[in-house]
């Protein structure tokens, strides 16, 4: 089930086009990363997804309708610049929002005292917002995010401006989120944290999605067929084992007795025999495939040598 | 949409009430508006308990003996020579006044010597005694019999009771009696410098909030959860609210200082006589000897529906203008990254603003004039001129074409507005040109 599908959205402003015929699909439950170069046109296709501009051509559907009006309350949004008003109290601020978002007064003022005991800020309600730190502000503003329990959610460059400790916090909170049901979109230049907690991944560069799908499909499809083998033995053996299966790339002896070797294979067919070779010939320690990071991929796929 | 817009309204309004600001504002200008007109009837009273000695030197004879000595100044006659008058020492008398002996064909030959600064009216008081001293002097000179009789039976002061000329309401002279024209020119002022104020700080209030939040990036948040149209209705609805129960708190503590404070300034011959008026007595058949202008003022400043009329339209009006103003003043704020950048953008919305100011004054010279009924009627100085013709009974019809014009254009221009601040809000950096902002309203 995709809870949300963008079949060629299309937007322009005064000279330029923002987005270029944009189609992609986000499955119920995921995490999704929309990554891509600054000015490629994320944050309009956030914006579109919020129903905060909308787009020239092409349509959004949500939970299988096209979006309308009402879907707003099922949907969580965090801007990459925080914005909350200064000289107004945490708490009342907190509430404002949320009864923007649909919420009654008691039932926000409920959900909030939970989330701020467990967020440790309760001491922060009655406390003006311009006395917060950034970090502080940020942990405010995400709460009143997710505060009114949205299906989707929505983040626009989350880690940015938080310490290790609270991107941690953050990370969790979003692992939780989505166990609990919901879909989480953000949208990043953070590679590793794409790594780490993103399922798919869409890769936006000059207004174009040019790379979409499963991260794991996506380093293992552009992997090269790139293999290292560490082993404790004789490299001249080894060589003379494999060396006619497989392209050697590299090798690295080492006169402790664990070395390594990267090897280039062809094809599935002569991994099984490369492996029997190499097995036959030293002491195997492991055996595995150099996947690209995402780091390389982005930086691949935006310079065109994907 | 409806609750969403009380949201915000709510917001707006209680952030901004609850501010010391406005409390101090709203409670301080009425006492000062009061401490301004009443302090100088008081500083005249107290000053006014000492009387000046002037010493007379009068070498014609003629105008000493009839220098008449009131509260204010205490004339003594000298025989002594001037020179040996102005040797005394100086706290003897406050002036020395000194005719010459040809002051009836010399009319600088009068001179007075101060040894302290003398007021305006001290010598503005000697002038004109001197005037009248002499004036009567001269006409002596014709000869003419029983002349202070016939002076004393030909002087006369005429008031001016105007009264409106309608055909319909002949047999009940209340309806009759039109306003006191004084009054109706002072609130008239009042009114529209009230308005001029109200629209030009209030409208920068909206910009300012717009500016203010949009740099704070509050919009992006706001605008995932409710349509830019909303945000800017609900903050122009919370700031006018605002206005309103500002307006509102300083008519009931003007009214209920008028109503305890008026009565007990006021001689109780007057206040007999105004009860005698209200229930449709003539002003002249009351109080022969009271002044009729006073009276006629006071009549209408005491005329419960004449002020629940201009209350009212006053109301209005300065909703319907301040609604006008505060959707272009949000347009602009939300064009704009910060206060430097919008004064070019809020030029133009001042002008007329400031504008009909200078019309304001050449329609309480003539409200009926042209200019004064086309400047009224046109949205954007109507609530200004049309306040300042108000106070003047200016027909019923008039001032409802005018409010509804006023409405009209408001909604057409909240229409307009709430396109560029809905592009506005996202935009930051460069400062917009008009040309772009007419492109933006046409986005889809």
């Amino acid at each position: 089930m995709d809870i949300l599908q963008i079949e060629n959205v299309s937007k322009s402003f005064a000279n330029h086009k923002a987005l270029d015929d944009v189609s992609l699909t986000i499955p119920q439950g995921s995490i999704y990363g929309f990554l891509g170069p600054n000015g490629a046109g994320k944050t309009t296709l956030l914006r579109i997804i919020n129903r905060i501009t909308a787009p020239d051509s092409g349509r959004v559907l949500f939970d299988g309708h096209p979006i309308t009006a009402d879907d707003i309350y099922s949907i969580g949004y965090m801007p990459e610049e925080r914005g909350l008003y200064k000289k107004m109290k945490v708490g009342e601020q907190a509430i404002f929002f949320a009864r923007l978002k649909g919420l009654t007064h008691s039932e926000a003022t409920k959900r909030l005292k939970e989330w701020f005991d467990k967020f440790q800020i309760s001491d922060w309600w009655n406390r003006s917002v311009d006395e917060l730190s950034k970090g502080m502000a940020q942990k405010v503003q995400f709460i009143t995010t997710i505060l009114h329990s949205p299906k989707l959610l929505i983040f626009d460059e989350p880690f940015s401006g938080f310490d290790p400790i609270n991107a941690n916090l953050l990370k969790s909170e979003i692992l939780e989120l989505r166990d609990k049901g919901a879909t989480i979109i953000f949208s990043t230049h953070n590679m590793s944290s794409v790594e780490e907690i993103c399922d798919h991944i869409t890769l936006i560069n000059k207004s174009r999605n040019i790379l979409s799908g499963n991260v794991k499909e996506i380093r293992h499809r552009h992997g090269a067929n790139t293999f290292e083998l560490d082993y404790r033995g004789d490299e001249a053996t080894l060589l003379g084992a494999i060396g006619n299966r497989c392209e050697i790339m590299e090798s690295n002896p080492s006169l402790t007795g664990y070395s390594s070797i990267k090897i280039h294979i062809a094809d599935d067919a002569q991994l099984r025999s490369v492996i029997s070779a190499a097995n036959e010939s030293v002491n195997l320690r492991s055996f595995r495939e150099l996947i690209p990071s995402m780091n390389d991929i982005f930086i691949r796929a935006v310079n065109g040598t994907l | 949409m409806k609750s969403k817009i009380g949201i915000i309204i709510g917001r707006e309004f209680n952030e901004r009430v609850r501010k010391k600001s406005f409390i101090i504002t709203t409670l301080l200008t009425p006492l000062l508006m009061i401490a301004l007109m009443v302090a100088p009837a008081l500083i005249m009273s107290y000053s006014g308990g000492e009387t000046k000695q002037i010493a007379v030197v009068d070498e014609s004879g003629i105008v000493a003996p009839k220098l008449q000595s009131n509260e204010e100044l205490q004339f003594q006659t000298l025989d002594i020579p001037l020179d040996a008058v102005r040797k005394l020492p100086a706290d003897a008398y406050f002036a020395i006044l000194h005719i010459g002996s040809d002051i009836l064909s010399n009319p600088t030959a009068a001179r007075l010597y101060t040894n302290s600064p003398g007021g305006i009216s001290t010598e503005t008081n000697i002038c004109s005694q001197i005037e009248s001293i002499i004036e009567a002097e001269k006409l002596k000179m014709y000869n003419i019999e029983n002349l202070p009789q016939i002076l004393a039976q030909i002087e006369t002061k005429i008031a001016l009771q105007s009264f409106k000329n309608d055909s319909d309401s002949t047999d009940d002279k209340q309806a009759d009696q039109a306003s006191s024209s004084i009054v109706a020119t002072v609130i008239a002022y009042v009114l529209s410098f009230m308005l001029y104020m109200f629209l030009i700080i209030y409208g920068a209030m909206v910009m300012q909030s717009v500016i203010e939040e949009k740099n704070n990036r509050v919009l992006e948040v706001m605008v995932s959860s409710v349509r830019p149209f909303q945000m800017m209705l609900g903050k122009i609805l919370g700031v006018a609210s605002v206005a309103v129960v500002q307006i509102l708190i300083w008519l009931v503590i003007i009214f209920v200082a008028g109503y305890f404070l008026v009565p007990s300034l006021l001689p109780d011959d007057i206040t007999a006589a105004l009860v005698m008026m209200q229930q449709g007595a003539e002003a002249g058949s009351v109080a022969p000897d009271a002044d009729i202008d006073l009276l006629q003022a006071l009549l209408t400043l005491t005329d419960v529906g004449y002020l629940m009329k201009i209350c009212a339209t006053l109301l209005l009006f300065m909703v319907g203008g301040f609604l006008l103003y505060a959707a272009m003043f949000a347009a602009a704020g939300s064009a704009v990254d910060n206060a430097q950048d919008a004064q070019q953008l809020q030029l133009p919305i001042t002008l007329p603003i400031i504008l009909s100011l200078i019309i304001m004054v050449t329609v309480i010279n003539d409200p009926t004039s042209p200019i004064a009924f086309w400047c009224s009627m046109f949205p954007l100085t109507s609530p200004i001129v049309m306040m300042a013709r108000i106070p003047y009974d200016i027909p019923a019809w008039e001032i409802i074409v005018s409010l509804l014009l006023l409405y009209a254009t408001f909604a057409v221009t909240v229409w307009g507005a709430a396109k560029i601040y809905r592009v506005g809000i996202l935009m930051h950096g460069k400062k917009p040109s008009f040309k772009e902002l007419w492109r933006w309203m046409r986005y889809k």
